[in-house]
């Protein structure tokens, strides 16, 4: 496979791989010679490989097709997306930056609320904010810090420039399949390992292990973590187990924890309750605790609330950290960090549009057309309107939503996500693509390197999600000596 | 370890362990059928009773006849215990308890799981049913094969084998009561437990616990008249014998073994203990014809036993320190 010729030929797009004139970019030269010595027939072999190891990994289980099939295969494309690591190294401290400012709103939301007295975040947001937890109000978890795992989304746009596309604070998913990734690529293309300084990935688990440990309440001891999953039925139930696994933390669903009468959080184990230090939650703050929130909920564990509140056990991320995850929040994230580190943010919002201010939401309103149209507290791409791709009615429907509740929906331009060369079917094509890096903060911070790279694997789609199609590549971050 | 943990990895071999046995007891009794002299009867619905399902059985067919019977045993839903749920089941534990088991051992379990989508298939002679239970008994051992050289033997391990060997000590029993089925013509039962016909059955039971050869080697009354095969002489080697793995007293030694290595095992220990006594005492009346339905149904129930103390110390101690209020 050749580049900058008819082979492969971007369109009219920033490609993370080659440029305009389709020449690899330095990062990517490596590589690009690589892949131009495979035939169709040998790149076609190391897919075979590729699923063949997918299998045996258990990364999937759509060996069966039995109409219960409850985990989904996630397409892997076996090309991987490259940056340099001068790059990646200004956008590792964009998003120190930014999840450091995040962490510092959120602390405030629950106590002082100087930022709402200081005027620079309105009141009536906060009023309206649906993840916006009143059992949270006068508590501050170890360190002040709320968001403890965060994946954020980025895009770069046609002129090269990278934006933060969102922030993802509540359960953040898909940092295992960024760590199978690149064991994958590691056992189907070891040859070009040697050829490129590419650094590694597998510090996060480690870390991911030392940052929960240092949220235990009891610091003598050897702290007892837990995992807490909805359970086999959850899409993400894979990472779950594979997390517990690599971090030795207990995989727990709510039925095997209970909260006593002394306010502690215990475990149901062969020799009897085990106290629980910290609870790595993958449910939603809905279904934590039927006693504070949903009461239906059969996932979560009674009591937890006032453990946690009691500081008898950490919970991350922390219970109410949400209320910074909301698109409308979002757009107040350059202020944010401003006024609580006095910095310009390094990584820019994609611009945006608050429908709840009325000149911004009419010029919505006109413009449905040409804009991407959110709402602001759904993930997955659920309930999104792509402007220049909707019909009529599709815009009907999204102005009355907009027009019934404006607090809850927010607008961007539709950006023309950046591409990188994908296998599809034959032949290699340009296909958009997003990245998540994950950031951890409880006494120090910690961003991966690099992050997980998710592919639309539909030509033109932008829609990168796991839900809705996507797939996902290994992300190079390669060092510049 | 999790309460729920060991109970899923405890489960997982116990239904393993019954879909392999409940697919010999259903080869055994076919061999049988092949041999049985003119004029005998064969009453299935009594394969039901020995696995102790004779009332659901009931509930959802009309007639006990040999159609009815193995689609019970082989294919039905409605049967928790029927060999596609029990695998179903496994592999569900097994899906469950990924993070602790081999890798492999998923990928065994769910090729079980596909295999044993096809006995539902329409128009399966005799013939095919063997070759496909036979597969089973293979695959199963393929399972074991995992567990055996690529698990350590921690916590995990220790309820899986506590699991397999209740399972099979039970099963053991069950297919040991397989002659009851069998009503012989007045001539043959007249002629006692010599007849040759009574010796055909023995060797049915033998075979379908892959017991026949280790028999011949090792039972004491294996070199005496009428081939050697009698039925107080196979029930003590599948009962007593200490050294062949699916006699009844090699699988309680084997619970022991398994619950010195966990805590507070008392109760459990407590339990086995009149298991063992109660093998290692067993004299001929208990294993004559008069007494030996008895004597196998009073192992079954000190295995019961066991598996309660075992639910009770390791799967549901919290409710009782909850109770208690012990941290609570």
């Amino acid at each position: 496979m050749r580049f900058g010729t008819e082979d492969y030929q971007p369109h009219d797009v920033f490609d993370e791989l080659v440029d305009a004139d389709g020449s690899p970019r330095p990062p990517a030269r490596a590589l690009c010679e690589y892949l131009a010595t495979l035939d169709a027939g040998e790149m076609r072999q190391r897919r075979q490989a590729i699923e063949a190891a997918i299998v045996t990994m258990g990364i999937s289980f759509t060996t069966y097709n039995d109409g219960q099939n409850i985990d989904r295969a996630w397409p892997f494309d076996p090309i991987p997306r490259v940056m340099a690591e001068s790059e990646w190294r200004r956008i590792d401290a964009g998003l120190r930056q930014r999840l450091t400012a995040l962490n510092l709103f959120i602390d405030d939301l629950y106590n002082a609320q100087k930022i709402v007295k200081d005027g620079v975040f309105p009141a009536e947001l906060l009023a309206g904010s649906r993840n916006f937890r009143k059992a949270c109000r006068g508590i501050s978890p170890r360190f002040g810090v709320w968001a403890n795992i965060c994946g954020t989304d980025l895009v770069r746009d046609r002129d090269g420039t990278v934006y933060v596309l969102e922030d993802n604070l509540r359960v953040p998913s898909g940092v295992s399949y960024m760590l199978e990734n690149r064991m994958l690529m590691k056992s189907v293309f070891p040859e070009v390992f040697g050829a490129s300084h590419i650094l590694p990935v597998d510090g996060y688990t480690a870390a991911l292990y030392d940052m929960l440990a240092a949220l235990s309440p009891r610091l003598e001891d050897r702290p007892v973590i837990v995992l807490l999953t909805p359970g086999i039925f959850n899409s993400a139930y894979f990472e779950h187990s594979y997390l517990a696994q690599q971090t030795g933390a207990q995989l727990a669903q709510g039925s095997d924890l209970l909260v006593g009468s002394d306010d502690v959080v215990y475990m149901k184990t062969i020799a009897g309750l085990r106290r629980v230090d910290v609870i790595y939650r993958r449910i939603d703050d809905d279904f934590l605790d039927p006693e504070a929130f949903r009461g239906d909920s059969v996932l979560g564990v009674p009591g937890l609330m006032r453990a946690w509140a009691k500081g008898n056990v950490a919970i991350a991320n922390a219970p109410g950290a949400g209320v910074a995850d909301d698109k409308v929040v979002y757009t107040y994230v350059p202020k944010i960090i401003k006024y609580y580190l006095d910095q310009d943010p390094i990584l820019p919002n994609v611009p945006s549009y608050q429908c709840n201010d009325e000149k911004e939401r009419e010029f919505v309103l006109a413009n449905l057309d040409k804009l991407v149209v959110k709402p602001a507290n759904e993930s997955g791409g659920y309930g999104l309107l792509i402007g220049p791709r909707s019909t009529e009615p599709e815009r009907q429907a999204c102005a009355g939503h907009v027009r019934a509740d404006p607090r809850s929906w927010m607008a961007q331009p539709m950006l023309m996500l950046s591409t990188a060369p994908t296998w599809a079917g034959d032949s290699i094509a340009p296909r958009h693509l997003d990245m998540r890096p994950f950031i951890l903060q409880s006494r120090g911070l910690y961003v991966t390197t690099g992050g997980l790279t998710r592919v639309a694997m539909r030509e033109g789609s932008l829609v990168v999600n796991s839900s809705q199609g996507g797939g996902s590549k290994d992300t190079w971050i390669v060092g510049d000596a | 370890m999790l309460s729920r943990a060991a109970e899923s990895l405890y489960w997982m071999a116990r239904y393993l362990e019954r879909a392999e046995n409940t697919a010999r007891l259903i080869n055994a009794t076919q061999q049988l059928l092949l041999d049985l002299p003119r004029g005998a009867s064969f009453g299935w619905d009594a394969l039901t009773r020995i696995v102790g399902l004779d009332k659901l059985f009931q509930q959802n067919y009309a007639e006990p006849d040999e159609a009815s019977v193995v689609d019970f045993l082989l294919n039905s839903q409605r049967n928790p215990g029927s060999i596609q749920s029990c695998i179903r089941f496994a592999r569900e534990n097994c899906r469950v308890m990924r993070d602790v088991l081999p890798r492999d051992l998923w990928e065994r379990v769910n090729s079980l799981f596909l295999a044993s989508r096809r006995y539902s298939q329409p128009g399966l002679t005799r013939r095919d049913r063997r070759d496909m239970l036979q597969e089973l008994i293979y695959d199963r051992q393929s399972v074991t094969g995992v567990l055996a050289s690529c698990m350590s033997h921690d916590v995990a391990w220790q309820f899986i084998g506590l699991g397999e060997h209740i399972e099979r000590a039970d099963m053991s029993t069950r297919i040991l009561d397989i002659q009851s089925a069998v009503l012989l013509p007045q001539q043959h039962q007249q002629q006692g437990p010599a007849e040759p016909a009574h010796a055909l059955l023995w060797v049915g039971v033998l075979n379908s616990l892959s017991a026949l050869q280790m028999y011949r080697r090792h039972a004491a009354s294996a070199g005496a008249g009428d081939g050697g095969i009698t039925g107080d002489s196979v029930l003590r080697y599948l009962i007593c014998d200490p050294h062949f793995p699916r006699s009844v007293m090699f699988c309680l030694d084997a619970l022991e073994t398994h619950l010195a290595e966990l805590p507070h095992n008392l109760d459990p220990l407590r339990a086995l203990r009149i298991a063992q006594r109660r093998t290692d005492r067993a004299t001929a009346e208990d294993l004559g014809p008069g007494r030996r339905h008895d004597f196998l149904d009073a192992i079954q129930g000190d295995l019961a036993q066991i598996h309660d103390a075992v639910a009770r110390e390791y799967f549901h101690l919290h409710q009782r320190e909850a109770a208690l209020g012990v941290a609570v």
